[in-house]
């Protein structure tokens, strides 16, 4: 048994190492390791609540609107605000737009560009791969450089700016748009449309896309008539080189639920996806319950008072960082997410595809029938998420009603608690927070990223992700290329590098 | 042709993402027309694994040539100045900074983070970041107040959190071109020409500022949100509201007030609220303001604001009486 270093494991945004041990050519075992720290969490202890809106968007620079919503969601909760339908709408065009520039830079910048690979040169189609997707060259690269963008100005237009806008507060959202800022932004979604969307991904009208493709048949059907879309481009490529046979990992699918779709106090009841858990072989659904959520350090290195082999609810989360290299069993930075279930810990999936499944798209559920929730399956969910959302942001501007408020100032509360759960682009995003005296006693944030990729919990049960890689047989050793598909298929987010460490 | 390479310490990423938004050259014209070759950058490279400590191998021992080493993120030291908070390619990233520096003729710090510490280095400071060469507002930083790059400047700051596309083009354009000078610096070594005015230069609710309107509640396009929201503009600087975001607009076009992140003391946390005195005016003044000469001219600009201003233009169905003082 040799050992080799790859290191670092780029376009992946954050800070991950992928330990992976082969036997032959099959990965018998895999350890996902993080090693950055930024001590947020401990950061915000004794602030204003407020300040939480501009300190969490800093998470991440890519999907700051997710932790921002998810923030001021939650202090929606402990103000117990009412939230007017217009602030709803705007808020929720804000994370709509974020997540539409992340699937796209995410397919082509990080995830797309992996085809040139050695592997793939003697592939029947790889010339025209290459025309399209290489890096910094490729026309549906450049394509996605010039395009994802725009995203970033329908943010702006009612954020602000984009990344790191703080615009959503609890009672709603700051700004107060005129009418021809609503139409200034429903002009750019309809030029992405009918130029981008359209011309280049889909190769057809979304219209009819979402109409008419319910099924992976009706998928590969599209594919055959609309051939020149990138999309048509993705299948042919993704199954000749077995995307669709790839990563399936634990198969059990969570979605906290996105979007509430009328005015709420203190919490929405109704949500345009809704949350829940869905087991992808049993075909079997499953309400979400946020009380089951718990955190574990046994193999992460944090203390927890109680003891490191107990499980947190995240209102009692701690963040006592503790990197004691000594302690063989401990090896990431990132806590352990479980969801308690009938008495045992699930490690579910996050992400588009978990989302569009839970909530129960015909495209998205057949697909995982046939071809499992593979990584395939994945890259074909971001996209079509994509035209879900450029539709849904176009009917909730439409609906936007001029000369109707966007904000309610809540009352003041001295203490309470609260949690915001969103689907960021990566899948489910929770924040949980403790206010005593007007000030945070406790913010736990639990990132999707974190569900996916869990280490192990004190049973020894692996997280989606190990168990995604597990079993690959990969076609050369010293190109693992199936791994990195694994891994980027799920958006790993860190932010920053990703080291893979190599156990042979 | 010039090199650049691009890392991240204890970052978010937001400022390679907001560097991807730009426009007029967009990323990919900049580097063809300027005949750039970016050597790394952790997002947007093909290279990964050996290939990339190689590159980094030979950056350090300068068989490769480095003109511009940009770093996006703090300088980590903990725990315990061990650095081990953040690792990359196998090793410390702090230990990379300092060799990398060393070799490039131009050392770039984009972002307040890279800058100053940003969010990472606040109170209290978890992780023991630290700018490239500023702490906060001491001097010194991970590199030593002394510092200078093979071409004798100091680290050139670009701050913001994140910094806008159009500063770093300009910024780099400068020094592909050989203009940029150490006079062209400020005193936390920003490019004058961006960092000259604040943030209010530009905002259209400049005017409510002057007769000194206050909005008192978020939610309307009218008032000024100096006085009571918290808002930094006035002695922030930046050119936020004159090179607008995303080409569209700005935190207080939107109603957000500013929260000061090109300074080096960003953030300062109490966001969102206007700290005042017994007198009830505001704790920190507009820049370059006195006490004395503030006082008097609220009074005036008050009596003599136009009734437009103070009445609120916009009025919409379920508005509960006026939002501005
Ligand atoms: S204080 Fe803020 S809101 Fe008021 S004019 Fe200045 S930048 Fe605009």
């Amino acid at each position: 048994m040799s050992s080799k270093i790859i290191s670092p494991f780029n376009r992946v945004e954050g800070d991950l190492d992928v330990e992976v041990k082969f036997e032959r050519n099959k990965v018998i075992d895999a350890k996902i390791i993080s090693r950055l720290f930024r001590g947020i969490e401990i950061i915000l202890k004794g602030k204003n609540p407020l300040d939480a809106l501009v300190i969490t968007p800093r998470v991440c620079g890519i999907c700051g609107a997710s932790h921002l919503y998810a923030s001021a969601s939650a202090l929606d909760m402990i103000y117990n605000a009412e939230v007017p339908i217009n602030a709803i709408r705007l808020r929720n065009v804000l994370s709509m737009a974020e997540t539409c520039q992340n699937d796209l830079r995410h397919t082509y910048f990080m995830f797309l560009i992996d085809v040139l690979n050695n592997k793939y040169h003697d592939y029947a189609n790889f010339e025209e791969v290459i025309r399209r997707w290489a890096p910094i060259q490729g026309s549906s690269y450049k394509e996605c450089f010039k395009w994802s963008k725009k995203y970033t100005e329908v943010y702006a237009i009612f954020g602000g700016q984009w990344p790191h806008g703080s615009a959503i507060i609890p009672g709603g959202i700051t700004a107060d748009p005129l009418p021809n800022e609503i139409q200034r932004a429903i002009s750019i979604l309809l030029d992405l449309k009918k130029n981008y969307l359209e011309k280049v991904i889909l190769g057809g009208p979304i219209n009819q896309f979402l109409d008419t493709v319910k099924s992976y048949n009706d998928l590969l059907q599209w594919a055959e008539d609309y051939k020149e879309g990138d999309l048509a481009k993705i299948l042919e490529f993704g199954l000749e080189a077995n995307w669709h046979k790839l990563g399936y990992g634990s198969g059990i699918m969570l979605s906290y639920g996105h979007l509430p779709t009328e005015e709420y106090v203190g919490t929405p009841s109704k949500k345009y996806f809704k949350p829940g858990i869905y087991f992808a072989k049993e075909k079997e659904y499953r309400e979400f319950d946020q009380r089951n959520v718990l955190e574990f350090v046994n193999s992460s290195y944090y203390t927890y008072s109680k003891g490191d082999q107990t499980g947190l609810h995240p209102f009692e989360g701690e963040t006592n960082p503790n990197l004691d290299e000594k302690n063989k069993k401990k090896y990431s930075l990132t806590k352990c997410f479980r969801y308690k279930l009938d008495g045992k810990l699930i490690a579910p999936e996050a992400g588009a595809l978990a989302m569009l499944s839970v909530t129960g798209n015909p495209l998205i559920l057949d697909l995982i029938d046939k071809i499992g929730p593979s990584v395939l399956s994945r890259v074909v969910a971001r996209l079509v998420r994509v035209l879900i959302y450029n539709e849904l942001m176009l009917q909730e501007l439409n609906n936007f009603e001029f000369g109707k408020p966007t904000y309610k100032k809540p009352s003041e509360v001295k203490e309470g608690m609260g949690y915001g759960l969103v689907e960021a682009p990566r899948g489910a995003l929770g924040h949980w927070v403790v206010v005593k005296n007007e000030k945070i006693l406790n913010y736990q944030i639990v990132t999707p990223t974190q569900i996916n990729m869990s280490p192990e919990d004190p049973l020894g049960n692996k997280s989606h992700m190990a168990l995604a890689l597990i079993g690959t047989e990969v076609s050369d050793v010293n190109n693992p290329i199936e791994v990195h598909h694994i891994v980027r298929s799920h958006d790993a987010c860190m932010v920053c590098n990703v080291h893979m460490l190599k156990l042979i | 042709m010039k090199t650049i390479l691009w890392l991240q310490g204890g970052a978010c990423g937001g400022n390679t993402l907001s560097f991807l938004n730009a426009e007029s050259p967009d990323v990919l014209e900049f580097f063809s027309y300027y005949d750039i070759k970016l050597l790394w950058h952790p997002s947007l490279s093909l290279e990964t694994g050996d290939k990339v400590r190689e590159l980094l191998n030979n950056i350090v021992n300068m068989k490769i040539n480095l003109d511009i080493f940009i770093f996006e993120g703090t300088v980590v030291l903990g725990p315990n100045g061990s650095g081990k908070f953040n690792m990359f390619a196998g090793r410390p990233m702090k230990d990379w900074v300092n060799e990398i520096s060393k070799v490039a003729n131009y050392v770039i710090a984009v972002g307040d983070c890279a800058s100053f510490g940003g969010v990472p280095a606040s109170d209290p400071n978890p992780t023991e970041s630290t700018g490239l060469q500023f702490h906060k507002k001491e001097k010194g930083g991970f590199l030593g107040k002394d510092f200078r790059s093979r071409k004798n400047l100091p680290v050139i700051n670009i701050p913001g959190c994140p910094a806008h596309p159009e500063w770093i083009i300009t910024t780099l354009s400068m020094i592909i071109n050989d203009k940029l000078t150490e006079e062209d610096l400020d005193e936390y070594q920003r490019l004058k020409i961006i960092y000259n005015t604040t943030t209010q230069f530009g905002c259209p609710r400049n005017i409510y500022f002057s007769y000194k309107v206050a909005l008192k509640e978020f939610g309307h396009r009218e008032g000024c949100l100096y006085f009571d929201l918290g808002c930094k503009g006035s002695y922030t600087r930046s050119p936020c509201n004159v090179i607008l975001w995303n080409k569209q607009s700005s935190k207080t076009r939107v109603g957000t007030p500013c929260f000061g992140c090109t300074e080096f003391d960003f953030p300062t946390f109490n966001f969102f609220v206007t700290e005042k005195n017994r007198s009830g005016i505001p704790k920190r003044l507009p820049l370059g303001v006195s006490r004395g000469a503030y006082t008097t001219l609220s009074a005036i600009a008050r009596a003599s604001a136009p009734e437009f201003l103070v009445k609120p233009l916009i009025k919409k169905k379920e508005d509960r009486g006026n939002w501005l003082e």
